[in-house]
């Protein structure tokens, strides 16, 4: 059990103010069709730079089972 | 290097880890991907073992991101906390013995000029506080007075942070940390205004709380170096661990600083830097 990173798809604007947060390589991915961002748990270290640089709200630290 | 030598090599694309393939196919080499692309394409460096909430690491990662020629780039480092990340970065580097980055430095970059005439291979030494402003000051200073052509990057945490928090040279007057815990009793060295005096062409002290401006110095910096002679730049990497302050809190903390004046962000040039960087703006601009 660990804690990460997650974003609430509709929530996000896709500005991607949390990628330049983040000091995890390859954690935060852009997905440029939906121009949205998703979170890879594995590489999540749940500091939260994520969620204080998020405008929108869309990022919260959940327990990853 | 040229990009051709991180392709898999015919019939081993299946026995390639997942993260090889991954950078080969969308990796950044030769493709000139900046800071603002970060997140759509495979960075070049993988999962590091550095704290969460590390300035350090932050800036390591838009640092990667800015390198002119990421294949025909050098990386010199030492023992520190930056050296266990650099470990995972998909770019030659070499470990050198604590503080003597720019000695190694430098006899790699003359050598290379004489395997590759014609070629630009750039060479840029990341190391930390310690082993730029304390234990490395001597072989970093004469690289500087010699007037040698490359980069030298300071990720100043402000204290040896892997070896349980011993005050460096670059800590500010008075901070108590787990092994100074009567504060420091002396000022913070003024590294930069020392490069400048020294004969770097270029110095400049940043923060990673703005990534493109970092990824612009950075850029700078190398392609000065290139040029004209030695650049020096200088990052404030919040140090949650050390410092004691939440992870999530490290950029607001770079924010702060730059605001109070603890660490003014700055740029050095000498008149012949400016010129180029000049004429390079002014060729970017009528280009597009
Ligand atoms: S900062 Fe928030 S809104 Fe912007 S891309 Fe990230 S999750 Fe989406
Ligand atoms: S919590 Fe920290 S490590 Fe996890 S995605 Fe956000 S910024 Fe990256």
């Amino acid at each position: 059990m660990y804690f990460a990173a997650e974003v609430e798809q509709e929530k996000c604007k896709g500005c991607k103010l949390c990628i330049f947060s983040c000091p995890e390589p390859n954690a935060i991915i852009f997905k440029p069709a939906k121009k949205k961002v998703s979170i890879d748990p594995k590489r999540c270290k749940a500091c939260g730079l994520c969620l204080e640089a998020c405008k929108f709200l869309a990022v919260t630290i959940t327990q990853v089972k | 290097m040229s990009v051709d030598i991180i392709k898999i090599s015919p019939g081993f694309e299946e026995i390639m880890p997942e993260d090889y393939r991954d950078l080969v196919n969308n990796g950044s080499y030769g493709k000139g991907f900046s800071v603002s692309e970060l997140g759509t394409f495979k960075e070049l460096i993988e999962e590091h073992p550095l704290c969460a909430g590390c300035g350090l690491a932050l800036s390591l990662r838009f640092i990667l991101a800015s390198l002119p020629d990421p294949e025909d780039t050098v990386i010199v480092g030492t023992t520190g906390c930056n050296s266990l990340a650099e470990a995972q970065v998909a770019i030659h580097n070499i470990h050198s013995i604590f503080g003597n980055q720019n000695a190694v430095a430098t006899g790699l970059k003359r050598a290379l000029e004489i395997r590759f005439p014609g070629r630009t291979k750039d060479v840029v030494v990341m190391a930390g506080d310690g082993g730029v402003g304390d234990i490395g000051l001597g072989t970093t200073m004469h690289s500087w007075l010699r007037g040698e052509k490359f980069t030298t990057i300071m990720f100043d945490n402000e204290a040896y942070a892997n070896t349980g928090g011993q005050e460096s040279g670059m800590s500010c007057e008075g901070t108590v940390l787990n092994m100074a815990p009567t504060g420091k009793k002396f000022p913070k060295i003024p590294l930069p205004e020392i490069a400048r005096d020294a004969g770097c062409v270029y110095t400049a002290v940043v923060t990673p709380s703005n990534p493109k401006r970092l990824g612009k110095m950075v850029r700078q910096a190398i392609l000065i170096a290139r040029e004209l002679g030695p650049s020096y730049i200088q990052i404030y990497c919040p140090c949650p661990t050390n410092y004691k302050f939440k992870p999530s809190e490290s950029i607001k903390r770079a924010k702060e600083k730059e605001k109070d004046g603890s660490y003014p962000v700055r740029e050095y040039f000498s008149p012949k830097a400016k010129e180029f960087v000049e004429r390079l703006e002014k060729r970017v601009n009528e280009t597009g």
